[in-house]
């Protein structure tokens, strides 16, 4: 996808693929299956720029097909380089950072006043903690107590033009989020059984607290010359790198089955 | 106007369970009725209004229908960009009221005057732009909005100016286009106002011969060939808002004129503010006479546009 359209973030999707692995397999329920269906879960992808992970689950889900991937980027194409509600299975238009998460506040306190039994998943970037809208969504679940909502945050420590705390600093997410009103824990982000484990917990615990996962996870993970290699946020691939990328991508999966679904 | 926007709200929630009012921490004593009769609806989102279009949004897309309430300065101002891409990118049904628009809070200086949301959200698509000029009017624009199932904005400015219709039971008014207030679409001058300059622009239209005046309480959508159809007969035409003149009325009209054969000849005098903040402090009377809009300096102003006053009246 990201060779065919020639485009960049591929770094951001890479550092997301087994959160959304799990959530997609083990936790979010689809309802009926198909993209709008009544009554299933909400994942917000807040960080818009990872889209390109969660294309390749609505392909896995059969809500894109292999046309709309191989077009990718292409004139006149629905899938563009940042998250847009009006594609199958993507909940909202995200990119402009800061917006995601309390669209996804809003879903939640909705749920929770139907009484509907739905979850809110809501995926952050530590970048995009950045921004002081994200801390206003932040502080509102918390007063409204909407423990159907769980955040995730990304903390892969890079944003667009450097490590986190080089530019500006986060400090310790779990014990920030705790100080605002969360449960909250952290993870491995790539490590499926340990974000399995942690999410099957937010589930359990109904206590009026919404819930954070800060999972640490690497910018680039699956490809050793990405990873945390900041200049890959906006590396175009080249028939080379691709090639090479694929190929130790390939190799992974036949030795320890990553990544299957 | 204010107690009319109160029973149309209220009326409204208990017709619909879906109906949500989120206000940025503003509004005291305005909800008394809602916080009484609906308080289950009632949701004092903080002073985070980023967050509160954001949630407004989220509630609207499960299917509840949210009322978001703060100052104009605010919303839609320092929210744009949420209304941008939360609420009009996808198209959802949401009631955006901006309350003390224009220089109402003359006292407390520019952070809490707006003369700029028309402009800022009339390049936005899909959203609905409001502006009632008395309790009539907010009837019309309230049950208008909630109809249409769009992102609207209802821009309420100096709200007790007193009435513009002087009949309440006037059925509602076919929005798209100006509503007549006095006069007739074949005189040679047409006011053409919106919101607090509606009262006016009536004033004004007294001192001189064959004016018609037309109130517009929904600046978008605004039907062209409704607009062609007013001026039609007019040589001079004046528009008058409190507002900057870049963006608002005076520019919807002469984009107008612009573009329309019907109009050709004709020539328009843009009252507003002209594009300049209020320095100074002091009460709505001062300030709009600071920015040449009270009703004696327009008077003066319009001299030369208009010629002299009718001295027979």
């Amino acid at each position: 996808m990201a060779f065919a359209g020639s485009t960049v973030h591929i770094v951001c999707a890479f550092s997301i693929v087994e959160i959304l692995a799990v959530l997609y397999r083990n936790h979010l329920r689809l309802g009926d299956g198909t993209p709008r269906a009544e009554g299933r879960d909400y994942l917000v992808l807040s960080k818009g720029h990872g889209v390109m992970a969660q294309y390749a689950c609505m392909r896995e889900l059969g809500w894109l097909n292999d046309n709309d991937i191989r077009n990718y980027f292409g004139n006149g194409t629905i899938l563009k380089g940042l998250s847009d509600a009006h594609v199958p299975g993507l909940e909202v238009t995200s990119g402009s950072l800061g917006h995601g998460l309390s669209v996804g506040v809003g879903m939640a306190l909705g749920a929770k006043r139907k009484g509907s039994g739905q979850r809110c998943y809501a995926i952050v970037g530590d970048g995009e903690m950045n921004e002081g809208a994200v801390w206003e969504a932040i502080l509102f679940a918390a007063h409204f107590k909407l423990d159907n909502l769980t955040l995730i945050v990304d903390e892969n420590g890079f944003q667009a033009m450097g490590a986190t705390h080089d530019i500006l600093e986060l400090g310790d997410l779990v014990q920030k989020l705790t100080a605002f009103g969360f449960d909250s824990i952290g993870v491995d982000g790539h490590d499926e059984l340990r974000l399995d484990h942690a999410l099957t917990r937010t589930k359990e615990l109904s206590n009026g607290r919404p819930k954070a996962i800060v999972a640490k996870t690497i910018k680039g993970k699956g490809v050793s010359f990405m990873e945390n290699k900041n200049s890959w946020h906006y590396t175009r691939l080249t028939k080379e790198s691709y090639a090479d990328a694929l190929a130790e991508i390939n190799a992974a999966r036949a030795t320890n089955g990553a990544w299957s679904s | 106007m204010r107690e009319a926007f109160s029973r149309c709200l209220v009326q409204a929630a208990k017709a619909n369970a879906r109906l949500m009012l989120l206000t940025g921490d503003h509004g005291y004593a305005l909800f008394d009725d809602f916080r009484k009769e609906c308080g289950s609806q009632y949701l004092n989102a903080g002073v985070a209004e980023q967050n509160m279009v954001g949630v407004a949004a989220g509630l609207a897309k499960v299917g509840f229908y949210p009322v978001v309430y703060g100052l104009s300065s605010f919303v839609p101002i320092r929210v744009l960009e949420q209304i941008k891409m939360d609420l009009c990118y996808e198209g959802l049904s949401a009631l955006l009221i901006g309350d003390g628009a224009g220089v109402v809070y003359s006292y407390l200086g520019a952070s809490h005057q707006s003369t700029e949301d028309i402009a800022a959200l009339r390049s936005l698509p899909n959203v609905s732009i409001y502006s009632p000029a008395d309790a009539t009017e907010m009837q019309w624009c309230f049950s208008d909005a909630i109809d249409s199932r769009r992102t609207c904005y209802l821009r309420m400015g100096k709200a007790d100016l007193g009435r513009v219709h002087l009949h309440e039971a006037v059925s509602p008014a076919p929005l798209a286009t100006p509503v007549r207030v006095l006069g007739e679409a074949r005189d040679e001058i047409a006011f053409i106002a919106t919101g607090a300059m509606v009262k006016t622009a009536m004033i004004l239209a007294q001192r001189w011969q064959g004016v018609s005046v037309w109130s517009v309480p929904r600046l978008k959508p605004l039907n062209p060939d409704e607009i062609d159809r007013c001026i039609a007969a007019s040589r001079k035409i004046v528009t008058f808002e409190e507002h900057s003149i870049h963006g608002g009325l005076g520019a919807i009209v002469a984009e107008r004129l612009a573009a329309c054969d019907a109009a050709r000849g004709a020539t328009l005098f843009s009252a507003g503010i002209d594009n300049r903040f209020s320095e100074l402090c002091g009460s709505y009377d001062y300030l709009m006479d600071r920015h040449g809009l009270s009703a004696e300096k327009l008077q003066t102003r319009l001299r030369a546009f208009l010629g002299d006053e009718d001295r027979s009246i």
